[in-house]
């Protein structure tokens, strides 16, 4: 599992690689947050490459929306492949955490 | 002159010496039942194999009577295949010849799974009464849950498998009124004792119909008080997903909402239709307040609901492929007629949920299950 972070503007923006499976996400989960939540600035997370979500990797993702609302920024999700986007929507993670198809998409929902 | 003289040399006082803790070279099973099952490698070569003169016996029939031998050499573990008709594997590489099993690393035989551990005696002794800490815990859950129903007009049978380590599935069903029956599934996001530990709450509300303010026989209802109960802020950043059921006698309609849940599905009793039935709501604990919403659908008789956790149908098949829900589904479908008057007994303990285990099983990868398999059926007469 890959995990990729970089500045556009005023946005942190998270490029994830691999599966988010349980095995994975027990050892990312404290580095993601701890290079999105301090910070307190919006962000957006590239699914393109995320082959597999389970339900540990929608609560990493949940957990920090929650955080980063706290202090005002925001997070979104974009490119999700389909059988990634099939687990949101039967989730409904997409009422939480807002997910979208592109990137230019994603900034445009955090910027406002 | 020879002085002979004796001298009284005091003992210097034996230092404190802490007994070795010596560092033993394991095979742990992977997958299996909460309880670790643990070979201790020792220096006299072993042979595994399915049945005797092998040292470990393993009952798997993709397992050869004599598969592969084990043997410790200069402190290193030594795999050699002997023969075996399905091969032996170490990080699914096939072996062709005697090869070095690292620590950490998985030796793969039939469909057994074991990771290579270094322990010390005391860790062996730590993590034994981990296990059985966590075996405790899995048992105090089993209890809650229901019996199966074998007669009547509702029949009920379930099948759980937790994950290597505990897991947060829990189900139930039962009358909540004299002509209403309900059915729920819980899946908590997570694994080990803090998972456990909120389906057990959840679980408890619902079995004592202990929701405050709330309509048992209205999932909806059942759904938002939940969200508002268990919001993650206050339940150590914990959710679940939910798919909460009530059939009523009187009309055989079921009326059921999810919360963040993939469908519950109705396979009639010709087999020839399979019905999802969601309704999409948000999974409970995310954002409070949220409204939940319902559907309905009127059983036809005999019509069996088949109810489960995503355990059930995300797996890793054994040709590493992603599985999803609609490979699952076929399943569901080829599954035998309803038979109450037993005209095609099965083997005792062969539920329709535990035939749809074993199916799973044979297209999952060795110690493929990354999560609880929790699968409960329904026939409605």
């Amino acid at each position: 599992m890959g995990m990729q972070f970089s500045a556009v503007g005023n946005i942190t923006k998270v490029e994830l690689d691999g599966r988010l499976d349980s095995v994975n996400v027990d050892r990312m989960e404290t580095l993601f947050a701890a290079n999105l939540v301090p910070a307190g600035k919006s962000a957006i997370v590239d699914l393109s490459q995320v082959v597999f979500l389970a339900s540990l990797g929608i609560r990493m993702l949940i957990s920090t929306a929650r955080a980063l609302s706290r202090s005002g920024a925001k997070l979104a999700l974009f490119g999700a492949i389909a059988p990634v986007m099939d687990v949101i929507e039967t989730t409904a993670l997409n009422e939480i955490v807002p997910v979208v198809r592109t990137e230019s998409e994603a900034i445009a929902l955090v910027s406002t | 002159m020879n002085h002979q003289r004796t001298m009284f040399v005091p003992f210097a006082p034996r230092a404190e010496v802490a007994p070795i803790d010596l560092r033993l070279h394991c095979l742990e099973l992977v997958s299996g039942p909460v309880s670790r099952l643990r070979h201790i490698i020792g220096q006299l070569d072993m042979n595994i194999g399915r049945t005797p003169p092998s040292d470990i016996i393993i009952a798997d029939t993709e397992i050869s009577r004599v598969h592969c031998s084990v043997a410790q050499r200069d402190g290193q573990i030594i795999v050699t295949d002997l023969n075996s008709t399905n091969g032996t594997f170490i990080d699914e590489v096939k072996l062709a010849q005697p090869t070095k099993l690292p620590v950490g690393a998985v030796l793969r035989i039939g469909r057994q799974e074991f990771r290579h551990e270094w322990r010390t005696q005391s860790e062996i002794a730590q993590t034994d009464e981990f296990d059985r800490e966590l075996e405790r815990a899995n048992n105090y859950v089993r209890a809650l849950l229901p019996e199966p129903r074998l007669g009547g007009p509702i029949r009920a049978d379930w099948f759980l498998q937790p994950c290597a380590r505990l897991g947060g599935d829990a189900f139930g069903y039962g009358d909540v009124t004299e002509n209403h029956f309900s059915v729920y599934l819980i899946d908590v996001a997570g694994h080990g004792a803090g998972a456990a530990m909120h389906s057990v709450a959840v679980m408890n509300l619902l079995r004592q119909r202990a929701l405050p303010d709330t309509d048992m026989t209205d999932p909806a209802q059942v759904l938002a008080t939940l969200n508002d109960l268990f919001q993650m802020e206050r339940h150590a950043e914990l959710y679940f997903t939910m798919w909460y059921g009530v059939y009523d006698r009187r009309s055989r309609r079921l009326e059921y909402a999810s919360g963040g849940h993939h469908p519950a599905y109705m396979v009639s009793a010709d087999r020839n239709d399979l019905v999802a039935m969601y309704a999409r709501n948000s999974l409970i604990g995310a954002v409070p307040g949220k409204t939940y919403r319902a559907e309905s659908a009127v059983l036809p008789p005999g019509a069996s609901i088949y109810l489960f956790s995503d355990g059930v149908f995300e797996i890793v098949t054994r040709d590493g492929a992603q599985w999803g829900l609609n490979d699952f589904l076929p399943l569901l479908r080829n599954q035998p007629a309803p038979d109450p008057l037993m005209l095609n007994p099965q083997p005792p303990g062969m539920t329709r949920s535990r035939q749809l285990f074993e199916q799973v099983s044979k297209i999952a990868r060795p110690g493929g299950f990354d999560d609880d398999f929790s699968l409960v059926v329904l026939t409605f007469d």
